[in-house]
Parts: C-alpha cells; sequence; structure tokens
C-alpha cells in the first residue's frame, strides 16, 4: 500500500472519531489534520469537501502539505464509508472479519447506531426531549451484544460506530452539558437512567470500549475539546 | 466458491427497498426462493420469526430446507435492503454487485449514502407527505451530478452495481407516480414536477432510467403495469 493517506478530522467530532479508530487499527501510515471547525480553513470546501464536513480523506496523488491538497488525490467522505473503504485497504486489519455473515451483523449493528442512537443522542442530549428515547437506544444496541466482548466478539467495524457515540453521550451527560437548561444537574440525572441494572451490559461494554488501544490512542477525556460536539456541524 | 447455502427472500413487489435485494438476487444468479409477504395483513410468525421489526426485504441464509413460512431457528436472518446488498456482493463477489477496487467501492457506496439520505427524504416528502416539490427535485439533481457525464451506470460502466440497485427503484417509481399525478401532493403537482423532471435539465437521469429499463435484471424484477395499478388502488394516495 503505496498510496498516501490525509484525514481531515477534528477531536470533537464523533464521525471523525470513527476514521480515527479504523485508522489506527488498521496501523494505516497517514497524515491528521485537525480542522478547526469554528473557524475553517478557506481552502476546505473548494479542494476537499464541498459540504466543508469532517471527516473528510484524500487519498493517492502526489505527496504534498495536508494544507495544500492536491486535486489529483481522491476525495473522500461520509465516515461509515471511510470506515468500510480503510477496511478494503487493509483487510488483515480484522475491522471487518472475512465470514460474510458476521459482515452483515457488524453492518447491522453499526445500522442500528445510525437509527436509533444517533437520533436518540440528537433528541435528549441537543433537544432537550424525554430521556427515555435515549433508554431505549441503550436497550436496543445491548439487546445486539453477546454476552462478553464486542458486538461481534473481537473489535470491528460495528464498535467503530458505535464508540465515538457512546463516549461522547456519557461525558455530555456527566459534565452536565446539553441543549437541557443548565445549572439544573439534568445531565447527571439522564446519566443515572443510562447506568440502571437493565443497562449494565451496556455499561461493561463501554468500559471494554475505553480500554481498547485504538480508542485510548484516539479519545482524550481529558481534553474539553471532545464535548464540543454540538459545533460538529452535521446535520440533524 | 459457489454458495450452497438456501436463500429465501421475503418481498413485495410495491416495494423499492426489496426490488434492490431481488435485482441483486437476479444478477447473482443466486438460488434463492422468493415468499411475497401480505403486507397488509402480516402474519403473526413474520415478525416472530424472520424480522421483529416486521419489514421488508428480509432474507434467511442457511439452515435446512423449509418452507417460507414456516422459518427455521437455524437460518441466520438478515434485514435492511443496505446491509443485504452488501451481503451479496460478499456471497457473490464476481457477480459485479461490487466492483474489486477500493476507491471504486467507496464511490458506490458514497452514491448509495446520497440515494438513502437526499434521494428518498426528497422523495418521501413530495409523494408520501404531499409537502413541496424543492426536495424532491433537488435530491435528482444531486444524484444526476454523480452520474458518470459520458454515459453508463453510477460507476460509469454498463453493469448494474449495488448503487444502481439501492437508486433505480425509487428513480423508477418516482417518474411513474409522477407521470400520472399519483401522490399525496396537491392534484397537478405531481404533473408539475414530471414536467421538471422529464425537461432537458434531467436529460442525464432520464437516460440513466432507460438503461437501467433495458438491463436484464432490471427487467426481470419490473413489470410497469402491475406496479401502476397496485399504486393505484394504495389506499394512502386516495384524495378526497
Amino acid at each position: 500500500m503505496s498510496q498516501q493517506i490525509t484525514v481531515y478530522t477534528s477531536k470533537s467530532c464523533p464521525y471523525a472519531h470513527r476514521v480515527e479508530l479504523a485508522l489506527v487499527e488498521a496501523k494505516a501510515d497517514c497524515t491528521r489534520y485537525q480542522i478547526d471547525l469554528r473557524n475553517k480553513p478557506d481552502w476546505y470546501a473548494p479542494k476537499v469537501n464541498p459540504v466543508s464536513k469532517v471527516p473528510a480523506l484524500a487519498y493517492g496523488g502526489p505527496p504534498v502539505p495536508a494544507d495544500q491538497p492536491s486535486p489529483e488525490s481522491t476525495k473522500l467522505t461520509e465516515s461509515l464509508v471511510l470506515v468500510e473503504f480503510i477496511a478494503d485497504l487493509f483487510p488483515e486489519s480484522g475491522i471487518l472479519p472475512k465470514d460474510p455473515v458476521l459482515r452483515a451483523k457488524a453492518r447491522l449493528f453499526a445500522d442500528a447506531v445510525s437509527n436509533k442512537l444517533v437520533p436518540a443522542q440528537v433528541a435528549v442530549l441537543i433537544r432537550d426531549e424525554d430521556p427515555e428515547q435515549l433508554v431505549q437506544a441503550y436497550e436496543a444496541i445491548q439487546a445486539l451484544l453477546p454476552p462478553q466482548g464486542f458486538a461481534l466478539g473481537p473489535f470491528s467495524a460495528a464498535d467503530i460506530a458505535a464508540a465515538p457515540f457512546l463516549a461522547r453521550i456519557e461525558l455530555n451527560l456527566a459534565n452536565d452539558l446539553g441543549g437541557f437548561p443548565a445549572n439544573e444537574g439534568k445531565g447527571p440525572k439522564i446519566l443515572e437512567l443510562l447506568h440502571a441494572p437493565k443497562l449494565a451490559r451496556m455499561q461493561q461494554y463501554l468500559k471494554d470500549i475505553r480500554g481498547h488501544p485504538s480508542f485510548v490512542a484516539t479519545f482524550d477525556e481529558a481534553s474539553r475539546s471532545v464535548t464540543l460536539h454540538f459545533l460538529c456541524g452535521h446535520g440533524h | 466458491m459457489v454458495n450452497t447455502e438456501q436463500i429465501t427472500f421475503y418481498t413485495h413487489i410495491y416495494s423499492p427497498y426489496s426490488q434492490r435485494v431481488h435485482i441483486a438476487l437476479e444478477q447473482a444468479k443466486a438460488d434463492y426462493t422468493p415468499y411475497t409477504l401480505n403486507v397488509l395483513d402480516k402474519p403473526d410468525w413474520y415478525a416472530a420469526k424472520v424480522n421483529p421489526a416486521g419489514k421488508i426485504p428480509a432474507i434467511t441464509y442457511g439452515g435446512p430446507k423449509v418452507s417460507p413460512d414456516t422459518p427455521s431457528d437455524e437460518s441466520v436472518k438478515l434485514a435492511e435492503s443496505a446491509v443485504i446488498l452488501e451481503f451479496l456482493a460478499d456471497l457473490f463477489p464476481d457477480a459485479g454487485l461490487l466492483p474489486a477496487d477500493p476507491v471504486a467501492r467507496a464511490r458506490a457506496r458514497f452514491f448509495l449514502t446520497v440515494v438513502d439520505t437526499k434521494g428518498f427524504e426528497g422523495f418521501r416528502e413530495f409523494i408520501f407527505l404531499g409537502h413541496a416539490m424543492a426536495p424532491l427535485i433537488d435530491g435528482y439533481a444531486a444524484l444526476q451530478a454523480l452520474l458518470p457525464p459520458a454515459g453508463g451506470f453510477a460507476l460509469g460502466g454498463d453493469a448494474l452495481t449495488i448503487a444502481d440497485m439501492a437508486f433505480a427503484p425509487f428513480l423508477a417509481r418516482t417518474y411513474l407516480l409522477l407521470s400520472v399525478d399519483l401522490g399525496k401532493f396537491p392534484a397537478g403537482e405531481g404533473k408539475k414536477a414530471y414536467a421538471i423532471l422529464t425537461s432537458p435539465r434531467f436529460a442525464r437521469l432520464q437516460q440513466y432510467l432507460q438503461d437501467v429499463k433495458a438491463n436484464p435484471y432490471w427487467k426481470a424484477t419490473w413489470d410497469e403495469d402491475t406496479q401502476l395499478a397496485m399504486w393505484f388502488t394504495n389506499p394512502v394516495f386516495r384524495r378526497k
């Protein structure tokens, strides 16, 4: 694999985090360029991603500095498309297993993240809607987990889809950050619901994620920047 | 590698999502058993034994050969059309459902993502909710812009990939329904949208649809007269 890989990313963005996880799992030789989502460079939309969001990947083309992207590189976007792309480039990485049924299970898990967890996160943490939606989303994800380990057993694309969202949900709620009224302690109260005994398996899953090497390498909990996911700018 | 496991395909011809999977099964020349689900009166065993969400398409894969209405606990159950398309691409790597090149695969998946976001939203908003036509027109303009200008299917070749299989069922139903002003929109709005979609602005899209309709695997899954008759009797579209 001699084609260059440059990823345009932001620590606060859970979608970009997925791509970073995949690149670390693949042990890919790549360049990471941080985009400040509140102050995007002028060249980003015209030269990398016309919709101006992260993540984006520039693949191939001549070696150039990340802030001077070449028209010769292929520009790719959409976090789950990029995770599949990295899995295709690095088939031995384990991001996706070889067995078609297990690959389908990984994709169904990612689908549940997209269709249940992410909308519930937006509803509860941004629009201050009924927290029960997030409890139900956690239950739906939990129901797909085996008794131990990650979604397929070993860490895979399934967990790459989920981990950035789960980690930020918990971190934001613990810090009482969200669209709910300030100083009412609503965030921690919602977190208690998510830490109920019936969701013990999810808490174990989160613990396993937080201890997993590629996650440790790509998520700095102490950094305030990871809690600014609302500025990620992705449409709802 | 030849697949020897059984495949049972739960479907209904009205469903654009089911048609995606149907085209893929045909192009893969898979040995499969189709079963038409009565979507207006679903049997209890369907949610219990095949798809808890109760929706089509779904497939069962493997396990003993049983009749479709008595699914075995031993088979794998898969739902979600995009997941099933990828599964069939994995199972039948020589069927052209996805190319081998990682960049081309990423382009196919990106196209599919746009179909499922901008494409579907516009379709639903206008035809099923009767709202403004702008998202539908804009969605199809965005998808048209992704098509190779010189011709061919979404990845430029003359064979369908999962990108086309995902898009064409929605596109064909859009042109069909709007041509006869059938949908939840106010009377006449469908024909107005049809006029836009058949104007020179959408020449490339029309060529694409024409090319799709000439494809043998599309033809194996589409009967326009039956579709139209079925949509005319869909109670959702009865206008007062």
